[in-house]
């Protein structure tokens, strides 16, 4: 079609001559003719914008319109111990939920009322989150009611499902921990991840109503545990309603988890330590093996059930938990750290044998006490007591023996003309052997000790050190500080040659296809370069400990035992002068061929008469069932 | 002027571009309708079936018009205009009410909107007038009096509320002034006054249901589940779409429902996802030269009656096409306004199809007697 305002008219017919107003109409109609192309002009300027140039930005949203991605949940990987015995289950626990969409909007009371009736919570609760699920952009994804119903309120509700539409019953993974308190302190326990956990963890894929480890080896090797999210993509139309699924990744299970942790080890410690808790508010012990740093047994008391945080928490249970002045949800092996008492002599002396300090025949007399005057003012003088006054006069293994104090003040700080390590050098030696620092366990919230040294106590007390601090510093009193298993360790190192190790409980891996792996950990921290012939010193006297020294009761019918006790004072003066004691024991055995260390700690209690006997029957137990003497052999 | 000619007397390239985009239309009903019905629904019998029956009346209308001589038509056309304004005051009174206006009279269970045909009785009345007047065309008294005709009902209209049509009124009104050959200052002093009352008009008479459609045309994100969610979507859709689109019943945004209303006020969202911008590129083509040859009509008619009803026809059909695109393409607020031959309706189909036989008419007698 063509126009024109000139005098050639419509091509079909022959050139003539127009009139002036027919000129006119011919120019308003090719005005008309503009306006049209003006039109469509601008649409066609405006849809090339949006489809040929913005195109792809639209077509991303279509698609985020249309697909939703319903992540797959893994299976969570599984706890073994040493010997297969399995820690942990996956069980499925029941919900109540709504789908709010499937619910008749007339229907909403009698259904809340009937829900109501089955799981107790509130019907007005009900209809509320009804109708507020229906308003919101996604009434079709369910709306929980109640989560761990019983197995009788899940199958009344699944009777009762045919005449409540949208109710449902959902099935949610549940862990649960057969063996609760024995094993909660090493195992922890999973729970709803909170919103400090979901900011650092959503990135791994983690959703908010994600479980996770949150302590114990749940907590350390989550990462392997979990396992992988999968993803569907499913088509949804305007409502969300789920149409097909068009693509699928399936998740991939956790993989799982072998212990080096003997259960029924684990069970008798737990019981000796029972037993010989007395007034004790806490007590804990360790079983390590001396050569690989595995973890054979880690007990501490008082325990929880771990099972307690895996669904909805009792708030009255937690509150119980929290409030208990014992601290049930501490674990006392690790978390926390008490004085050492003469266990530390195994420091103390090492260090004097290697530096020079002191050999086997070193002779001092122990008169029940050492006096010492003040530096400032001569006439003040400090007495420093032995534990008992008729010692008498011994070489190195004696004082190891009878676990003489007056010895180890003499090795320590040294006493007129004999010269000591120092609290420095002293310190040094105590940090070597892996003190005031944390062990590497691969457990959450270890506690680092403490080792003082001068600086230390000039920066934190803000007095000066004094020659009685390294007195008690030698005997493990005053500031340090260490952990049981920081102590195990110590023995540990004794035994092995010097050796400070990193414990650690994780022996396997199984992937979800079944390969075993043995992942390669870090067993020994750092060798201390101690002579043998100082090592052997130390390990006879330490012999002499349970055969006629101090601690007759760590003495085991089944093997020879060699190993330190420790009776620590701590907290306020009693009114008769005396204190109140942690008992300790650390030893190890076989005494020829070291194979574990076991520590025992009370947190009221006497070194000889309440920790040495617990230790002995742990090694009692331990070296009288063979299989398990293997399976701690390497 | 015009020699006697002795062959096509009948547009046919008119008459069949129009049938081409009521066919173009049944595609997108077909495919729009899918959704909606969710598959379950016989297609042929719904939507689709109904629009078939409505282009056939129209078709028939069509015929019967174009045989009609216009000018016998605008000897009626003061009763219609009356009948009409008798109609669109019943609507606000009585009409159903869908989607918070009303705009139809329920005759046996169908919908009727008679804004649609008024707007045909308004060219008509219009065009009488002014070629009636055409000696005096340029006096105040005529112009004001032709603005009258027009504003009337666009205010009714706008009342139902129908910003869209009432605009469409003015538009008409304002282009067959011009092809009257109107005083040009008038027509800029009325424009003037318009632009100058625009924001008291805003205040006063502007409902809030319309300012909510304003604002949302600025700010759709501001509701983008509510109000904002057509628009937002019919974006979505049409630019999604691409060069040449998802294929007919393949666009997902038309399929699975998040585009509303998508074989009505949305339908050329629909073409845009699934036929994109070449799909788009031929339904302009189609409009372009349906327009081109009411044009022709207008060129070629033998009086000043015949080339307004032209005029005013082309206007018609241009505006209420660029209107409902222009808010499918986010260049105008959400009006109600039918896509022309294309969108689902009977009301609209058959008026343009009256439209088209009012054109036809125009053609076939332009050379009967000769000026």
């Amino acid at each position: 079609v063509g126009y024109s305002t000139g005098r050639k008219p419509w091509p079909s017919q022959p050139y003539q001559e127009v009139s002036d107003e027919a000129l006119e109409v011919r120019r308003k109609v090719l005005y008309f003719g503009l306006l049209v192309l003006v039109v469509f002009g601008i649409l066609t300027v405006q849809l090339a914008r949006m489809q040929l140039l913005s195109g792809d930005r639209y077509q991303q949203r279509a698609e985020t319109n249309r697909l939703r991605q319903v992540p797959l949940q893994p299976t969570r990987g599984l706890i073994y111990d040493r010997n297969g015995v399995p820690l942990v289950e996956n069980q499925a626990s029941f919900a109540a939920a709504v789908v709010a969409a499937d619910v008749p909007e007339e229907d909403d009371t009698r259904i809340a009322l009937a829900l109501q009736g089955i799981t107790g919570v509130p019907a007005g609760e009900i209809t509320d989150e009804i109708q507020r699920r229906r308003q919101s952009n996604d009434p079709f994804t369910p709306a929980l009611i109640k989560e761990n119903l019983t197995p009788e309120m899940a199958f009344a509700l699944r009777e009762r499902l045919a005449s409540l539409p949208g109710a449902r019953v959902l099935i949610q993974p549940r862990r649960s921990y057969p063996a609760g308190p024995l094993m909660a302190h090493v195992l922890g326990y999973v729970g709803h991840i909170n919103e400090e956990e979901y900011a650092e963890l959503k990135d791994a894929g983690y959703l908010l109503n994600d479980q996770v480890g949150k302590t114990g080896i749940e907590h350390s090797y989550e990462a392997l545990l979990r396992g992988k999210p999968g993803t569907q993509s499913v088509e949804t139309d305007a409502s969300g309603r789920e149409l097909r699924i068009l693509d699928q990744l399936p998740a991939q299970p956790g993989s799982s988890i072998v212990l080096s942790i003997d259960t029924q080890l684990q069970a008798k410690v737990t019981e000796i330590l029972q037993n010989g808790m007395g007034r004790s508010r806490n007590a804990a012990a360790v079983v390590l093996d001396v050569n690989t740093g595995e973890v054979l047994a880690l007990v501490s008391l008082p325990a929880y059930d771990n099972n307690v945080f895996t669904g909805e928490i009792d708030a009255q249970v937690l509150q119980q938990l929290l409030e208990n002045p014992n601290k049930p949800l501490l674990d006392h092996a690790i978390a926390e750290m008490y004085a050492p008492g003469s266990t530390f002599k195994q420091v103390t002396g090492l260090a004097a044998l290697q530096e020079g300090i002191a050999n086997a025949n070193t002779m001092i007399t122990s008169r029940g006490y050492i006096e010492v005057p003040n530096q400032f003012d001569p006439k003040t003088i400090y007495t420093f007591k032995d534990w008992r006054s008729d010692l008498g006069t011994m070489n190195f293994y004696r004082g190891v023996a009878m676990s003489s104090d007056v010895y180890f003040y003499y090795l320590a700080g040294g006493f007129g003309d004999f010269q000591g390590l120092g609290a420095q050098r002293l310190a040094d030696w105590a940090r070597r052997f892996g003190l005031g620092e944390q062990t590497g366990i691969d457990l959450p919230g270890e506690s680092e000790g403490l080792v003082p040294d001068p600086a230390w106590k000039r920066k934190t007390i803000g007095e000066d050190w004094l020659l009685g601090d390294t007195y008690n510093f030698g005997i493990g009193q005053g500031y340090v500080a260490t952990t049981p298993l920081q102590m195990a360790l110590v023995t540990a190192a004794v035994a092995n040659g010097g050796n400070v190790l990193v414990p650690h409980l994780l022996k396997e891996v199984r992937d979800a296809a079944g390969n075993v792996t043995t992942p390669r950990l870090q067993t020994v921290r750092r060798n201390l370069g101690i002579d043998v012939r100082n090592l052997n010193t130390m390990r006879e006297g330490m012999r002499q400990v349970v055969v006629d020294g101090s601690a007759p009761g760590g003495a085991s019918r089944f093997t020879q035992v060699a190993g330190k006790t420790g009776t620590a004072e701590f907290g306020p003066q009693r009114p008769d002068g005396t204190y109140t004691e942690h008992g300790w024991f650390s030893g190890y055995a076989p005494f020829g061929a070291p194979e574990i260390a076991v520590t025992v700690y009370f947190e009221q209690g006497n070194g000889a008469g309440t920790a040495a006997p617990a230790a002995a029957k742990i090694f009692d137990y331990y070296f009288s069932r063979p299989n398990l003497a293997q399976a701690g052999q390497r | 002027m015009i020699s006697w000619r002795p062959s096509r007397p009948f547009d046919y390239i008119l008459l069949v571009s129009g049938i081409a985009l009521t066919v173009y239309g049944l595609l997108l009903i077909y495919s729009g309708s899918l959704a909606s019905s969710g598959g379950s629904e016989p297609v042929l019998t719904g939507p689709v079936g109904r629009q078939v029956i409505f282009a056939l009346m129209g078709l028939v209308a069509c015929i019967a018009v174009s045989r009609m001589d216009y000018r016998f038509l605008a000897q009626g056309s003061i009763g219609l205009y009356f009948g009409l304004i008798a109609a669109l005051v019943f609507v606000l009174t009585v009409g159903v009410q869908i989607y918070g206006s009303r705009r139809w009279i329920d005759i046996a269970g169908t919908h009727i909107q008679p804004s649609e045909i008024g707007k045909l009785i308004v060219i008509l009345v219009l065009a009488k007038y002014l070629s009636d007047n055409s000696e005096r065309v340029r006096d105040l008294s005529v112009f004001l009096t032709s603005l009258a005709i027009a504003v009337l009902p666009a205010l009714l209209v706008f009342a139902e509320p129908d910003l869209g049509s009432a605009t469409i009124f003015i538009l008409i009104w304002l282009g067959m002034v011009m092809m009257a050959g109107a005083d040009i200052r008038h027509i800029l002093g009325t424009i003037g006054l318009v632009v100058a009352m625009a924001p008291f008009a805003l205040i006063a008479v502007v409902t809030d249901y319309q300012r909510e459609r304003v604002q949302l045309f600025f700010d759709p994100a501001k509701d983008a589940l509510g109000s904002g969610f057509n628009i937002l979507q019919a974006e979505i859709s049409v630019g999604s779409g691409g060069l040449f689109g998802k294929g007919l019943t393949h666009g997902s945004q038309t399929q699975l429902d998040y585009l509303r209303t998508q074989s009505t006020d949305y339908i050329f969202s629909v073409l845009g996802e699934e036929l994109g911008f070449v799909g788009a590129m031929i339904l302009f083509a189609l409009f372009m030269l349906l327009l081109l040859r009411g044009l022709r009509a207008a060129a070629i008619s033998r009086d000043s009656f015949g080339r307004l009803v032209a005029i005013g026809v082309v206007i018609f059909i241009l505006f209420q096409a660029f209107i409902n695109i222009g808010v499918n393409i986010r260049l105008f607020p959400v009006t109600g306004i039918p896509l022309p031959f294309v969108s689902l309706g009977g009301s609209s189909l058959i008026t343009v199809f009256i439209a088209l036989g009012l054109l036809e008419s125009v053609i076939v007698r332009h050379r009967e007697v000769p000026l």
